[in-house]
This record gives structure tokens, C-alpha cells and sequence, in this order.
């Protein structure tokens, strides 16, 4: 008798299958817990964070159980495409160049971003700050959208390496104001001495041709079982008021956002 | 604080059993490999040298990613043509091991190489003159003496395979490099974690030169000191 490698391979999925249907309540989510607050590991090596919480409340409604692989972010997507996880949980924004290899549900957090500037200047839009210097990150949404609208009113825009380098310059006087998401401007300068006499100005920023529309919870393309039922999940928690909870839990202000 | 120190010097383990069982399979495919390309048969030169010459003109990483996700990608691909719904998982360590052996049996093959052309010819003719087979010959004659010529490339080679462990962690293994970049992001204190494990590789590469130099200096005897 002869035994392909065809029969082979559908005796083996016939067993796999078996173990398949056991295991099929398991949701394998991927996350690189490098990323504080939103995923990150306790000193007794437990995933946690805003992430973390945010799974663990969709597998809930989803009836499944959240199982967590930890990945690091460069291989995130490769890691998806192999069939590692089923999904990735871990503040993934939805991009252009994304949107392109991954499907992504609805976002579960969207922060915005702020100009952000001495408290004495007098803030009324791009056009009141001409020819003030604003530092911003390079490759940064905040970038674009300094470049997009800003340096088109005569504001002088100039991309750095790394936040922590915009904040020096502020502190050293070589600029005037950045714009960076509220959550980073917040924990990173704001809060601290040499942020004391700054504040955010404006309306928050939310244009999604600049920023994008937010974080959601990717996954393989096609799998629109999945997304509808990871969309109804996300739905479920914020009209039960599970996502305040998590929300308070973590952050002052509220990270939906519009 | 001290459950993240835990935690790293777990990963220290892992680290420790990658590198030394990918070491064992560079040395298997490095032995193998020099010896085909100094087999003077056409087909096994060229495949050798198409090796080495591949594997070491491509970044670690890639290699790493390509065989593992690549591979993964292939074999699921494949299955689901296959009208299998199972999806295919390749064991991470197994997948680090083999493509970290896989990567530095290029180098080794080199070592190797160089060190049993460093053997007069001489020698191995004589042996056949003796009656002494080609086993027999390769390990009472050039196995002694090539140890001695491949030791300071072996010592570099196995240096840069201990650091390169550190890159598994991209498919899913916690080394130590990855467990410290998670407990400085947990705490904000990058640098006690990043000197902590920094520590640890010295510790771990000092203790290696240490050994390979007594090995050195047993397979040295009876000729003159290299000076170190």
C-alpha cells in the first residue's frame, strides 16, 4: 500500500484536529511587555498593564481564554503570520503601511497629542506661534502633523532623534514648545521640574491623516469571524463599564479618546 | 526589584544551554564541512563552499528570521494547500539551537579548515605508509594536532556565538537581554539591569577563555609556547 505524504499530512491534521477541539477556547495573544503601563512584567514575571487587562476583559466576553506569548516587537507581525498567536494585544497602532499586511479590529485606545509650550504664550491656533521654534521626534506621527500644518503657518519645526533630546533642548532654551502625545509629554516632562512652568495648549489632536486612527487589537487578514467577534467584545466592555474601570485603573484622563 | 535579578538570571540558564548545544552542532557541521571542502570532489567542494560563503555573508538576524518565521510561514502554507487546518509550530529552542549551529558551522568550517592545511602533508602520508586507514589517520594524526592550530579562531568564534544568543530572543525565547530590557521598562532604571546582565556575559565569557586556554595549553605540549 502506498502512503503519500498527502495521507500522511491529513492524519496528522485528523489528530490535531482532536487536540484541536479541546484547546479551541484558547486565544493566543502576543505582547511585548516592554511597554510601560500599558504591558509589562511584575517583578514575579506576570504580564500586567492597561493591554493585558484590556485581553483579558475581550477574552472574557469573547468566552475564550486568553493564553499570553511574549514577543518581542520586532518580529510582532512575522511572529502573527507564522501562526504563533492568533491576535496581538500590545498597543499596536493602526497604520498605513499596516493596514497593508495585518487586519486590525476597532481601536480600543486612541491618546492624542498637544502642543505643548510656556504657560505664558497665548495659544489660538498654528498661526499664533509663527516663527517660535518647535522641537518633535523623527518619523513620529507628531512629526507629520508639525510638518503638515504647522510649518506651513511659519512655525520653525525641527525633528530629533529622541523625545528625551526635544525635552533638554526646551530645558537648555533652544526651543520653544514640542508637540507629543499627552501620555509621554505627561510622564515625561510635564510631571517633572523642568516642565513646571509648561503647559498643553489647544485642542487635542486626533486628525487621523496625521495620527492615524488609534490602537487596536491586529490579526491575520480575513478572519472576519474573529474581527466581528473581537469588535462586539470591544463594544460589550465599553458599554458595561468595564473599560472605565480599566481606564481609572491606570490613567488620569480618559485614552478612548474620539 | 529582586524578582526582576531572579527572573534575568533564569534566562542566564537559558543562554548557557543555547549556546553550548548550538556550539555542538557548529562543530559537527564545521568538522563536516572542512572536511568536504578539502575532499577534492567537485560536487562536495562547491556545496561546502556555497555554505560558508552564504551563511557568513548574511547577517545573523536574517538568517534567523528567515529560517524560523520563513520556515513556519512555508510548512503552514503548505499544509493549508494540503487542506490541513493544524498549523505547524517549530520549537523555538530547537529552531534557535539549530540555526545558531547552522550559522557559526560556517565560521567553524573555516577554523577547521585552515588548521588541518597548518598539518604537514607529510604527516598523513606517513600514517597511510603505516598502513593506517583515512578514521584511523584523521584521529590519531590530524585530530591532536588540528585542535592546536583551530584553538584561537574557536575561542573567537565561540565568543561571538555567545553574544549572538542574545537574538533569540526574536523567536520567542527569554534570554537574558530580553528579560533585562523588560524589568528596566518595568521599573524606568534601564541601567542596573543592562550592567547586571552585561556582568553576567563577562562572567560567563571569562570562564570559557579560561578553560579553552588550559585546553590550549594541553594540546600545546611538546611544541613551543605561543605567547598569549
Amino acid at each position: 500500500m502506498k502512503f503519500g505524504f498527502k495521507q500522511t499530512a491529513s492524519m496528522l491534521a485528523l489528530v490535531t484536529a482532536a487536540f484541536g477541539a479541546a484547546a479551541q477556547a484558547e486565544l493566543k495573544v502576543a505582547i511585548d511587555p516592554t511597554y510601560e503601563p500599558f504591558t509589562f512584567k511584575t517583578a514575579d514575571g506576570k504580564p500586567t498593564g492597561f493591554d493585558v487587562d484590556i485581553a483579558n476583559a475581550l477574552c472574557e466576553k469573547m468566552k475564550r481564554k486568553c493564553v499570553f506569548v511574549e514577543q518581542v516587537w520586532d518580529s510582532m507581525i512575522p511572529g502573527l503570520q507564522a501562526k504563533k498567536y492568533d491576535v496581538i494585544i500590545s498597543s499596536m497602532s493602526i497604520t498605513e503601511d499596516r493596514v497593508k499586511v495585518v487586519d486590525f479590529s476597532d481601536k480600543y485606545y486612541n491618546t492624542p497629542s498637544k502642543v505643548v509650550l510656556k504657560k505664558d504664550v497665548k495659544y489660538t491656533g498654528p498661526a499664533s506661534i509663527k516663527g517660535k521654534k518647535i522641537g518633535v521626534l523623527k518619523g513620529s506621527t507628531q512629526e507629520k502633523y508639525a510638518m503638515g500644518e504647522l510649518k506651513p503657518a511659519g512655525v520653525n519645526v525641527v525633528p530629533y532623534e529622541a523625545q528625551d533630546q526635544v525635552y533638554l533642548d526646551i530645558k537648555s532654551g533652544r526651543l520653544d514648545g514640542t508637540v507629543a502625545d499627552i501620555l509621554e509629554v505627561g510622564g515625561g516632562f510635564l510631571s517633572k521640574p523642568e516642565g513646571k512652568d509648561y503647559a498643553e495648549m489647544g485642542e487635542p489632536l486626533f486628525i487621523p491623516k496625521y495620527f492615524g486612527s488609534g490602537v487596536g487589537v491586529a490579526m491575520r487578514k480575513g478572519q472576519k469571524e474573529l474581527k466581528a467577534s473581537v469588535n462586539d467584545a470591544i463594544k460589550a466592555i465599553r458599554a458595561d463599564g468595564t473599560y472605565k474601570k480599566l481606564n481609572d485603573k491606570y490613567f488620569k484622563i480618559d485614552v478612548y479618546g474620539k | 526589584m529582586s524578582g526582576y535579578y531572579l527572573s534575568i538570571l533564569q534566562g542566564a540558564g537559558l543562554t548557557i544551554t543555547v549556546s553550548l548545544a548550538s556550539l555542538l552542532v557548529s562543530i559537527a557541521l564545521g568538522l563536516l564541512g572542512a572536511t568536504a571542502k578539502l575532499s577534492g570532489r567537485r560536487p562536495i567542494v562547491v556545496l561546502a563552499t556555497t555554505y560558508t560563503t552564504l551563511i557568513r555573508g548574511v547577517p545573523d538576524l536574517v538568517v534567523m528570521l528567515l529560517v524560523f518565521y520563513g520556515g513556519t510561514i512555508g510548512l503552514n502554507a503548505l499544509m493549508e494547500r494540503l487542506g490541513s487546518e493544524t498549523t505547524v509550530d517549530i520549537n523555538p529552542f530547537f529552531a534557535g539551537v539549530l540555526t545558531i549551529g547552522f550559522i557559526y558551522g560556517a565560521y567553524m568550517t573555516e577554523t577547521f579548515r585552515g588548521a588541518i592545511l597548518s598539518i604537514p602533508p607529510g604527516q598523513m602520508e606517513a600514517a597511510w605508509a603505516f598502513g593506517m586507514g583515512r578514521t584511523q589517520t584523521f584521529f590519531r594524526i590530524t585530530l591532536p594536532q588540528m585542535v592546536r592550530y583551530a584553538l584561537p579562531g574557536f575561542t573567537n568564534n565561540w565568543l561571538v556565538l555567545i553574544k549572538t544568543t542574545a537574538l533569540v530572543s526574536l523567536i520567542g525565547l527569554q534570554e537574558m537581554t530580553y528579560l533585562a530590557k523588560q524589568a528596566s521598562s518595568a521599573t524606568r532604571s534601564p541601567f542596573a539591569f543592562f550592567l547586571f546582565t552585561a556582568a553576567l556575559f563577562l562572567v560567563y565569557t571569562s570562564i570559557s577563555l579560561w578553560a579553552l586556554r588550559r585546553l590550549s595549553r594541553r594540546y600545546s605540549l611538546g611544541t613551543r609556547q605561543v605567547v598569549h
